[in-house]
């Protein structure tokens, strides 16, 4: 096969409307034509005769798929679950005893000398909506969501500081170096959107979270796969602005001389990754396009932006949970919004005056959020992720002459809603002072095998060989939690 | 539905199996490292493996010995001479799916081509062979064959018989332009000036490509280019890592690596000097700057983590990288069990794990002796002067307390003033190593030794003395150690190749690629012993090839008989890594500052994209000299790196990186298209044109073609670009403000903005071109 059947061969899948398209006007016309109507339609309806050539194409999973996205809410620093979801009466009752040296036999802490004292329960819980699920009154628009969640109050995890948590929950290793969930999901199943990165970041918090963009790398897998974080101010993604002195019309010939010479390039020298380049150029001119529109939150009505507590052109956590909503709906895989700072220690990281505030920046959003993908239809296939890369001890933690809660590995609580898990779900159980699981525990690993599973992935069958290994999201452990599933 | 599979395993057992076809193509007797091992070790290892803890039914089929040898059953697996006998054959040729192995779960059965190549081996005596990488290199001859005017030198004879056997001609050699690019992409990772270019196109004399390539061998920048590779293994960064991510000075050693490149240390001095320069005698500044090869790990400094558990997970870093930095092998393995293919021991893992675990990691250390010895000196002045203070008079107080303030004050400025990095030390009170259990430290199990690893060539162990890095360095450099030279000379021919002869470039275990050339690799590393272990040697030997010099155009023949290439019957064409997309568009634009070395610097990046991390990291964006410097001198924060460097393949420094990524983005479009970084690049290259290329459109798209693609465009392509540039043109003649816009700062005052800004798009498109960021 020589390069100009090469070529033939590539245009043949293309359909036949195209196909005149291009031999009618040729690939330089066709971009003036996109300058001329730089709608997003006109854009969608080209389809480039080097889509094949898209590493982020949609890819069939392993088996029927009960979610098409995720979106990860994660709460930086390890929110407590004593004073959220996990509802614990008899450690109020023991409050500021010493704990039976029995409970903390074979635990390990960040900072508790093991001399530490029990906190009780910050705050007053009630129960709520059908299921009867507790919650505290830190979160009282997520109390009226319950039946739409599957809580989880046995979580455990294996590392106890935050930079290897924060890996942990999200690569599957406290190593850092692997694939974050968002990488091996874009890398299994692509992404349905063709002008958005597949796995998108969002930050918002009084600092970025520890480990920066090493949460979201794509580790060995091929950058491709690596997650994108947009930018709370500018353009969301890094250059989509075209540079100074330059208008659209102007950038549009850029894009279609760009594309003309890469194409007589190909013609000459034959190489098949060229025509992988020049798709790549022409789903970046959509991105430019597109992107800018999404974030554009003043297009959304009123009542949605009051709903969620949104303000167009002012960062935060709620905006970013209503751009959420837009990314999955315009097909983007892996969305993961990071909220910092709940290390609420004591001292600066107060627990009595940081949580409550903490907690009351996102309970009205996430609460839109759910409701929002429910009335949209969007919820039966995006899962809602929420929670931390650890909890909080029952002991009570001295700084600075005020109390607060240490990291906590053994028991802590994460929820889910949606794409397939199991609505108005409470999940698993600590013993009564919160110290350990007594009932259903749930790990990491099988958090990420459960989600996996829900995206149509077996969980051990996504592999990647690095190193002389078959590496993977859940190494080499992991169950699926069918119970939690609808 | 189709399922997902592994694609990357997918594509490596594709090529395995091409190249076993291409092999088995060649016909003659049954080598058991090429037709046998892979199927042992692919459907029977890991049940019937080294691996004595998870055997079944007693038999062993890693060695001939346990293969000839009853298992449970009473039976051995084989009785060589005699394929009728013996539980192997009859195992795998079974009907009954209980009884068939490999067990129906775990795979299909073998196809009758494997059966029968096992049938004929076991036939013809069931000859063993030691795993092909571990045998010694010996020095083959290459063959006589015809054609001889193709050839340049005798890699050419290796790959020649390669092809020949494949029935495909080499291809025809490169024309001199894409010659000359190619030499200065590969060795030096920019563009050559216009004087240079002129210069190496003009040479008449024959032997102008080996001038031209001495010329380059020479160039100081050949070591920024080759030390880039370097650092990748080194996994090398300017900070810690983990959730500070804290800055640190580490860049002595980046310098001493582009130095050593340069002045072509020797490798096995090169090794040495990096595992275990500090325990030479009377060690050198360098030969201690040279250890940080090993503090480039990342470092947890967050508060409340447990110190030994990271400083575990260090140790074992520093074991893994020496495992696929040097041998090739994938020692991380064995951290939690036995390797399950190789024969390396969960005991023999943290035998290797000792040499590193007696290392102190200062965080001080002056890079410089005579900032050592001058701290040294007015700290011993300090200790003197308190001494004195204690046993004073009242009247002497005063004074020697003044003097004590005045030393301190001088002390901490040496400190401040003098350059830091970091090293290895040996420990004083060296730890007993154990073996983890389950890779966990806090389950030790039985105490171990320091030794390296008994499946390899013999440890010299001293005598009256624990074995420290320093004997470990001896063993990796010792010319009897059959995988470090090949290890290293494949790396070489995947650096001017695009893939190694050795795909899976660091696994040369049973788990890897075969060799493609297994001949033309061993004489490749029999020669860099003989040549004193010379880099610079082999380059030149690679690069004097005339399977080098090939033409990498793509032929249809070829995508039919080798579409991986692994004939090598063209070259690769391939885009530039990260640091040079960035090092070209600057050598294009001529803005490239070519000052070497020092403290890494912070090319421009556009606002709210660093100090996005907990880190916060500063971000003081470079002026003057600096703001254009070559990649290599970008500072590195692992937690935030600079987004052109991870757009485009840039590793991520936490582990060695042997073989970067070659993706192609939407991403890395728009970094070339938009980045404000590149535009200035674009705005200097039109600049460039304006001065250097006449007044008239065809010569200034001529101009710029050629500097940035090193040749003359095609007539459409030349056509192409006039019709931009003058639809450019005409768009700023009615548009000047834009045109002042768009400009920049790198014209002279007089220039009229509307042809300064058509050079400048015109400059921004050639940057943009496939052409301009591959590698052909």
């Amino acid at each position: 096969m020589n390069a100009t059947h090469m070529n033939d061969a590539i245009v043949s899948n293309v359909p036949t409307a195209r196909r005149h398209f291009l031999a009618q006007c040729g690939v330089g016309v066709g971009w003036m034509a996109l300058a001329a109507h730089l709608q997003r339609e006109v854009v969608a309806a080209s389809p480039s005769n080097h889509a094949a050539a898209n590493p982020l194409r949609p890819r069939q999973p392993h088996h029927q798929p009960t979610a098409k996205s995720i979106i990860f809410l994660c709460m930086a620093g390890g929110p407590s679950q004593l004073e959220t979801f996990s509802h614990k009466p008899e450690l109020a009752k023991l409050h500021d005893k010493a704990p039976p040296p029995s409970i903390l036999e074979g635990r390990r802490f960040a900072f508790l000398k093991g001399n530490e004292k029990l906190l009780g329960p910050l705050r007053p819980f009630s129960q709520y909506g059908q299921s009867g699920a507790w919650v505290s009154d830190l979160l009282p628009h997520l109390q009226k969501q319950v039946d739409d969640m599957c809580i989880i109050n046995s979580m455990q995890t294996d590392v106890f500081n935050h930079g290897p948590a924060k890996t942990f929950l999200n690569c599957g290793s406290s190593l850092m170096g692997r694939p974050s969930m968002g990488a091996w999901l874009t890398y299994g199943l692509g992404s349905e959107a063709d002008d958005l990165p597949g796995f998108v970041v969002m930050l918002s918090g009084p600092r970025g979270p520890r480990n920066g963009a090493q949460l979201w790398s794509s580790g060995f897998l091929p950058t491709t796969y690596q997650g994108v974080a947009f930018r709370n101010s500018g353009s969301p993604v890094l250059n989509l602005e075209t540079p100074p002195g330059i208008d659209p019309q102007q950038q549009a010939e850029f894009f279609s001389t760009v594309s003309q010479l890469n194409t007589l390039r190909q013609e000459a020298v034959g190489d098949p990754e060229i025509s992988t380049r020049i798709a790549a150029y022409e789903t970046a001119y959509r991105m430019q396009i597109s992107a800018p529109e999404l974030i554009d939150l003043s297009r959304e009505s009123q009542a949605t932006l009051d709903a969620y507590g949104a303000t167009p052109s002012e960062p935060s956590f709620a905006n970013n949970c209503l751009l959420a909503r837009r990314l999955v709906e315009k097909g983007v895989r892996f969305v993961q919004l990071y909220h910092t700072n709940w290390d609420h220690h004591g001292g600066a990281e107060n627990i009595n005056t940081d949580l409550p505030l903490r907690c009351q920046q996102i309970d009205q959003p996430v609460a839109a959020l759910l409701n929002d993908l429910k009335e949209r239809g969007l919820l039966q296939d995006t899962i809602v992720v929420w929670g931390g890369e650890f909890g909080r001890t029952p002991l009570g933690e001295i700084r600075a002459d005020t109390v607060g809660r240490d990291h906590h590995i053994d028991g802590y609580t994460m929820w889910l809603a949606g794409g397939g898990f199991r609505p108005g779900t409470v999940w698993g159980r600590t013993d009564e002072l919160g110290m350990g699981v007594v009932e259903n525990p749930v790990h990491v690993h099988d958090l990420h095998a459960t989600l996996l599973h829900c995206m149509g992935i077996e969980h051990t069958q996504l592999t990647y060989r690095f190193q002389g290994r078959d590496f993977r999201l859940t190494d080499v452990h992991g169950r699926v939690v069918r119970e939690i599933l609808a | 539905m189709t399922p997902i599979r592994c694609w990357s395993a997918l594509v490596i057992l594709g090529i395995l199996s091409v190249c076993q076809e291409l092999l088995l193509a060649q016909g003659g007797t049954i080598d058991f490292n090429r037709d046998i091992r892979p199927i042992l070790s692919q459907k029977c290892l890991k049940c019937h493996g080294f691996d004595g803890e998870v055997r079944q039914g007693g038999v062993r089929l890693d060695t001939r010995e346990g293969a000839i040898t009853p298992g449970d059953s009473g039976e051995a697996p084989i009785v060589p001479g005699d394929s009728a006998v013996g539980t192997l054959l009859a195992r795998v040729t079974s009907r009954d799916p209980d009884h068939r192995m490999p067990p129906a779960d775990t795979g299909p059965p073998l196809s009758d081509e494997r059966i029968q190549r096992l049938r004929d081996w076991i036939d013809q005596g069931a000859r063993w062979q030691k795993h092909w990488s571990f045998e010694q290199a010996r020095q083959p001859q290459p063959a006589a064959v015809p054609q001889v005017d193709w050839l340049r030198n005798p890699i050419d004879v290796f790959l020649l018989e390669g092809m020949k056997k494949a029935e495909v001609e080499p291809s025809r050699e490169a024309d001199r332009h894409t010659l000359i690019r190619r030499l200065y992409l590969d060795l030096l990772g920019i563009l050559p000036t216009p004087e240079d270019l002129q210069r190496a196109a003009l040479d008449r004399a024959p032997d102008w490509y080996e001038r031209l390539l001495d010329r380059l061998l020479a160039n100081p920048h050949y070591g920024e280019r080759m030390g880039r590779n370097w650092l990748d293994a080194a996994r090398y960064a300017d900070s810690s890592g983990y959730a500070n991510d804290d800055p640190r000075s580490i860049w002595p050693y980046r310098d001493w690596v582009v130095r050593s490149l340069n002045a072509d240390i020797p490798f096995d001095r090169f090794t040495i000097d990096q595992i275990a320069g500090d325990l030479l005698p009377q060690p050198t500044d360098d030969q201690i700057i040279a250890t940080g090869f090993h503090r480039n790990t990342p470092h947890q400094y967050e508060g409340g983590s447990d110190p030994e558990q990271y400083r575990v997970d260090r140790v074992k870093n520093r074991v893994d990288t020496t495992g696929s930095v040097w041998l090739g092998l994938t020692l991380g393995c064995a951290q939690c069990h036995t390797h399950k293919y190789d024969p390396i021991s969960h005991s023999e893992y943290y035998q290797f794990y000792a040499f590193f675990n007696a290392d102190e990691e200062p965080e001080e250390w002056q890079a410089h002796s005579q900032d050592r010895a001058e701290i040294a000196q007015l700290q011993d002045r300090v200790a003197q002067l308190s001494a004195m203070l204690t046993t004073a008079q009242d009247g002497e107080r005063e004074s020697i307390q003044q003097e004590i303030n005045m030393t301190t004050a001088a002390l901490e400025k040496t400190k401040r003033g003098a350059t830091r990095t970091l090293v290895l030390q040996m420990s004083d009170s060296p730890r007993a190593t154990h073996i983890h259990q389950r890779g966990s430290f806090l389950s030790p199990g039985e105490a171990v030794s320091p030794a390296p690893l008994a499946a390899l060539h013999p440890f010299h162990a001293p005598k009256n003395q624990l074995p420290n890095r320093l004997h470990l360095a001896q063993w990796l450099a010792a010319s009897d150690n059959p995988l470090t030279a090949r290890v290293m000379v494949n790396r070489m021919w995947q650096h001017f190749f695009g893939v190694g002869l050795v795909e899976t470039e660091n696994d040369f275990g049973s788990q890897g690629a075969l060799p493609s050339h297994p001949e033309l690799l061993d004489w490749l590393a029999v020669r860099f012993h003989q040549n004193g272990w010379s880099m610079k040697a082999m380059h030149r030997q690679i690069v004097m090839s005339a399977g080098y010099r090939q033409s990498s155009e793509f032929r249809a023949d070829l995508l039919q008989k080798d579409p991986q290439n692994r004939l090598f019957a063209r070259q690769s064409r391939h885009r530039v890594e990260a640091e040079v997309v960035r090092d070209i568009a600057l050598a294009a634009s001529g803005l490239l500052t070519p000052i070497m070395g020092g403290p890494g610097v912070f090319p421009p990046v556009p606002p709210n994209v660093m100090g996005t991390s907990s880190a916060g990291h500063k971000w003081p964006t470079s002026d003057g000299a600096n703001r254009f410097r070559r990649a290599i001198y970008t500072t590195v924060y692992r937690a935030e790196i600079y987004p052109l460097l991870s757009t485009f393949d840039g590793p991520d420094r936490d582990n060695a990186c042997t073989h970067r990524n070659r993706s192609n983005t939407p991403l890395q479009s728009l970094t070339l298209a938009n980045d404000p970084a590149m535009f200035e690049l674009s705005q200097g290259l039109g600049a460039r044109i304006f001065a250097e290329g006449g007044a008239n459109d065809a010569d200034r798209v001529r101009t710029g073609f050629m500097l940035c693609l090193g040749r003359s465009p095609s007539d459409q392509e030349r056509d192409v670009l006039i019709q931009h540039y003058g639809h450019q043109l005409h768009h700023y003649r009615q548009n000047a403000t834009a045109a002042k816009v768009a400009m920049g700062p790198f014209f002279p005052p007089d220039a009229s903005p509307p042809d300064a800004a058509a050079c400048v798009a015109l400059g921004r498109v050639l940057i943009n071109l496939d052409n301009f960021v591959t590698r052909e």
